[in-house]
């Protein structure tokens, strides 16, 4: 509990009504999708700009940790209040502001669902390329607090391209803005750079604006399943080896696709030992040109089923499957945990052999999940976490996943972020300069470090 | 492991938007999610038992969207009722509900209930009729009681209009029994003039969804053997609810329930595997309805999806197909309508703001189409739109059975 001082500060900027403090209210902001789990001494849900500033300031007086949250799906207990202290809840912050498909950009409040910034664009035939598997839920505050990317990011990137502008507001309560409607701004330093992927350790964001793009005029949508992993892998460099980009191509293994199945029932062939969705898009001719070529390609490198959707609902139906996969897993033990690691595309093949032979290694189960086109793997492990022998070995084998993907010229995380889940491993990819590097911006813009403490600097 | 355990929420989220009252009210404590989080903390004892903790697990519909949307498939009522259960032994429950509990337990209390009202009296007990304020429905918008008993005024056996195809059992729940007789005359039209014989079992009762949501399993348990007597010597085509809610109860919840008590689930199983809803088994049968061929005038309508029938039969789309098929109707659809009313069994009087904001939605964008009737296959549902509508609103609720069978041909 906040003292009383505090508390009464704060229900004069906010009113009663949107701020929580009871302990059964409190329970439900100390966690997110990741395991560990903490709880604030009050939740706040603010709706404006000046709102946040004023919090801030009292925060900043009373040296009051501040932790923001969008939906609370980060996997890394990014939203975590893990030194306590205030939630501040942007769920009610949500209006869209402004939408401009003749300038392509759209204006949002921080608290916006992914999901329905695309609903607001698609009378117009516009729409917002990052699509986190979150995007029915997470918040564009959220993604842009970590930096998220999505299935489509292969060829259209992350939150970090589309992030024209955005209006932050600092520990100490001022209010700063940056960026403008231009897609071409190269005024000052590139502050969005600063703020995209900062987990809310630097600054609030109080306002965005996202450039969206005209939606293509064909999609076209493959699902291939492969018997041998190894030929998976070489698919996907040979595909995007041979200059096609594809919007996505998402790799499944064998236990993944079985564990999907065993839930929903969309007809994945059981047998395969992998499979890719390979989604393209763009003119039709285009379209129907590259998805021979893929065929072709797929096919030498020894696809077993070829089966390409010619539908919308069969479409949906593969993506369905894709993005039920994380929730899934979390049926097969009381835990699991999911990492992102991410290597450069041509040592795919590699690493998930390197995954595979690690978890072998300790009796552990797994399932590969993966963007393959961009490197950016997801090897879950579900475990039982009661269960301390169990959970050491998981703990031991992330840790030489880790390793393993830094020797190959990997990074700790290709979207979900470092939060509590990874900030010991960062010193794996980073020298000592660097993490020196960012603890010093730290400092300089919050030097008594309120903004969500006890994270990775 | 326990199967208990594997079920194991994974928090990743995805219910938080598919979940009505999340939605509109955008605090975590309002979400699946969290009602989970909070019963497990009960549950470990990390967490007392509270008058709050009480609210936040009963501020649901029940309406099972986070199940359909759940990855993990967690079964969230079952959930859900064991801690309501906990909850009104802790915490006890409100008079009213008391006494709805005390009516729906019974068969003869809900008539004797029925008849107080019909003698210009309370339709309730004292406490319930003083508080029961009926959330955000004025009394004098409430249905009217059926004048006999559905049951009562049809026969227990009725034979089709023409040459017999099949012989169907009918469910025909409270509502209709009690409130919209309207429905239940307009199904067996429906059957009869299709071909079918149709068996309506004297015995049943409430399904006992009602006691289930507030904790009143023991009671539920009694009228569930009840029905299960009642409908299991018949050897059917298809056992008939217009009600997805009791639709539920009798193909999800009964063999769950009859299986928790280690009881053989062997006839409880043979009647749910037999259990559809009314417009499915029209829509199945189609080709056998003949309309009236003199309609020149289309009807325009528009229809609302209950939670019940979108998530537990997945039937909203057959529902919403049937409708568009029908010759003598203009279907005019509503960006909202399959997202929940606010209804939801009592929520609606438990809850009336967030219940009301989330009826006023729908009912501005039905008004927006300028649809004359309002078609949904809910009385829960019935009861909160209609009753929610003005006078000069110029939109009629009915089950979509009944304007169905008012364009049949007259065999
Ligand atoms: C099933 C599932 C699938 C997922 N798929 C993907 C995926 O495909 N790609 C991907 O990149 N991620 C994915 N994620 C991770 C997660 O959804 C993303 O990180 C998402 O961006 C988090 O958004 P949120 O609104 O839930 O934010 P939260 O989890 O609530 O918060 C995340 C971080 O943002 C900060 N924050 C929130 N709002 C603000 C604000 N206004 N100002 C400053 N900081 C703020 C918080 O402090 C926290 O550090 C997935 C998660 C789940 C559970
Ligand atoms: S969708 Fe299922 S697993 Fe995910 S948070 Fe909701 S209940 Fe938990
Ligand atoms: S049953 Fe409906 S109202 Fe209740 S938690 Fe689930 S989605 Fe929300």
């Amino acid at each position: 509990m906040l003292d009383n001082q505090v508390k009464n500060e704060l229900i004069q900027i906010i009113g009663k009504d949107r701020y929580l403090d009871r302990p059964e209210e409190l329970a439900c902001y100390a966690y997110d999708a990741f395991l560990v789990e903490s709880e604030p001494e009050a939740v706040i849900f603010p709706e404006t700009t000046k709102e946040v500033s004023d919090i801030l300031k009292t925060a900043s007086k009373f040296k009051i940790p501040v932790t923001g949250r969008g939906a609370g799906t980060s996997v890394c207990g990014a939203p975590v209040p893990i030194k306590h202290g205030i939630v501040l809840c942007f769920s009610k912050m949500d209006k869209i502001i402004e939408v401009n498909t003749r300038d392509r950009y759209i204006i949002v409040q921080p608290g916006v669902v992914n999901a329905d910034v695309q609903k607001a664009l698609a009378p117009f035939k516009f729409f917002y390329p990052p699509d986190p598997a979150s995007m029915s839920t997470s918040t564009i505050g959220g993604n842009i607090a970590q930096n998220a990317g999505g299935p489509r990011c292969l060829k259209y990137g992350v939150t970090i391209d589309y992030v024209l502008g955005m209006e932050v507001v600092l520990a100490s309560g001022d209010i700063i803005r940056f960026g403008s409607k231009n897609v071409k701004d190269v005024t000052g330093y590139k502050l969005s750079s600063l703020f995209c992927g900062s987990e809310g350790t630097l600054g609030i964001i109080t306002e965005a604006i996202l450039k969206v793009l005209p939606m293509p005029e064909t999609v076209k949508t493959l699902m291939v399943t492969f018997d041998d992993l190894d030929n998976t892998a070489k698919a996907v460099t040979d595909i995007i080896g041979s200059g096609i980009i594809p919007v996505a191509m998402e790799l499944m293994d064998n236990l993944t696709l079985n564990a999907i199945e065993d839930v929903a029932n969309l007809g994945l062939d059981r047998n395969a030992a992998g499979s890719l969705i390979i989604e393209i898009d763009g003119v039709k001719e285009a379209c129907e040109k590259e998805m021979k070529q893929i065929i072709d390609k797929v096919r030498k490198n020894g696809a077993i089923h070829v089966q390409e959707a010619t539908s919308d609902l069969e479409r949906e139906k593969l993506w369905t499957a894709r993005r039920s996969a994380y929730g899934v897993f979390a049926k097969l033990a009381p835990d699991i945990i999911s990492e992102d690691v991410t290597v450069p595309v041509s040592k795919v093949p590699l690493m998930i052999r390197k995954i595979i032979e690690i978890t072998d290694k300790y009796g552990l189960k797994v399932g590969v999940l993966a963007h393959a086109g961009d490197g950016n793997m997801h090897p879950m492990i579900p475990a039982d976490r009661a269960n301390k022998e169990e959970w050491k070995k998981v703990e031991t084998a992330f840790s030489e996943i880790f390793q393993a993907a830094a020797e190959l010229d990997g990074t700790l995380s290709g979207e979900h972020g470092i939060g509590l889940a990874k900030s010991a491993y960062l010193p794996l990819v980073m020298n000592k300069n660097t993490i020196e590097f960012m603890k010093k911006i730290k400092q300089a813009i919050d030097p008594d470090s309120i903004l969500n403490p006890g994270k990775f600097v | 492991m326990t199967k208990e355990m594997l079920q194991n929420c994974g928090k990743c989220g995805l219910c938080l938007n598919a979940c009505p009252v999340y939605k509109l009210l955008k605090e975590e404590q309002a979400s699946p999610r969290a009602k989970l989080q909070l019963i497990k903390a009960y549950d470990n004892n990390t967490l007392a038992s509270s008058a709050l903790l009480k609210e936040i697990v009963s501020k649901c519909l029940m309406c099972g969207s986070c199940t359909a949307n759940c990855p993990s498939g967690i079964d969230h009522y079952s959930k859900f009722m064991e801690m309501r259960k906990k909850m009104v032994e802790d915490q006890g429950e409100t008079p009213a509900i008391k006494s709805l509990i005390y009516l729906l337990a019974r068969e003869y209390r809900i008539k004797f209930g029925a008849n107080l009202a019909r003698a210009g009296q309370k339709i309730l007990p004292d406490s319930f009729a003083e508080n029961y304020k009926l959330g955000n429905i004025p009394l004098n918008n409430f249905p009217t009681l059926n004048t006999t008993p559905f049951r009562k005024a049809s026969d227990t056996i009725i034979l089709p209009d023409k040459k017999q195809v099949g012989t169907v059992l009918y469910f025909t729940g409270c509502a209709t029994n009690y409130l919209y007789d309207d429905t239940g005359f307009a199904t067996i039209g429906i059957l009869k003039h299709m071909g079918y014989k149709i068996i309506i079992p004297e015995d049943q009762t409430c399904c006992s969804i009602p006691l289930l949501f507030h904790g009143a399993a023991d009671k539920a348990f009694k009228n569930i053997t009840t029905n299960i007597n009642a409908f299991k010597n018949h050897d059917v085509d298809a056992v008939l609810v217009d009600c997805s809610t009791c639709g539920e109860a009798l193909k999800n919840e009964y063999p769950r329930l009859i299986e928790n008590q280690g009881q053989n689930p062997f006839d409880t199983k043979k009647i749910a595997s037999k259990v559809m809803d009314i417009l499915s088994f029209i829509d199945q049968h189609f080709d056998r309805l003949e309309f009236d061929s003199t309609l020149v005038e289309k009807l325009s309508v528009t229809y609302h999806a209950p939670c019940h029938t979108k998530n537990n039969f997945g039937a909203h789309i057959i529902a919403e197909n049937l409708i568009k098929k029908l010759p003598f109707l203009t279907y005019k659809r509503t960006p909202d309508f399959d997202e929940c009313c606010g209804g939801g069994g009592t929520f609606f009087y438990e809850y009336p703001d967030v219940s009301k904001k989330m009826v006023d939605k729908k009912i501005e964008n039905a008004k927006a189409v300028r649809a004359t009737y309002w078609l949904t296959d809910c009385p829960v549902c019935r009861m909160n739109l209609a009753g929610n509508l003005n006078n000069n609103d110029n939109l009629q609720v009915l089950h979509p059975v009944t304007i169905i069978h008012s364009a049949l041909k007259q065999i």
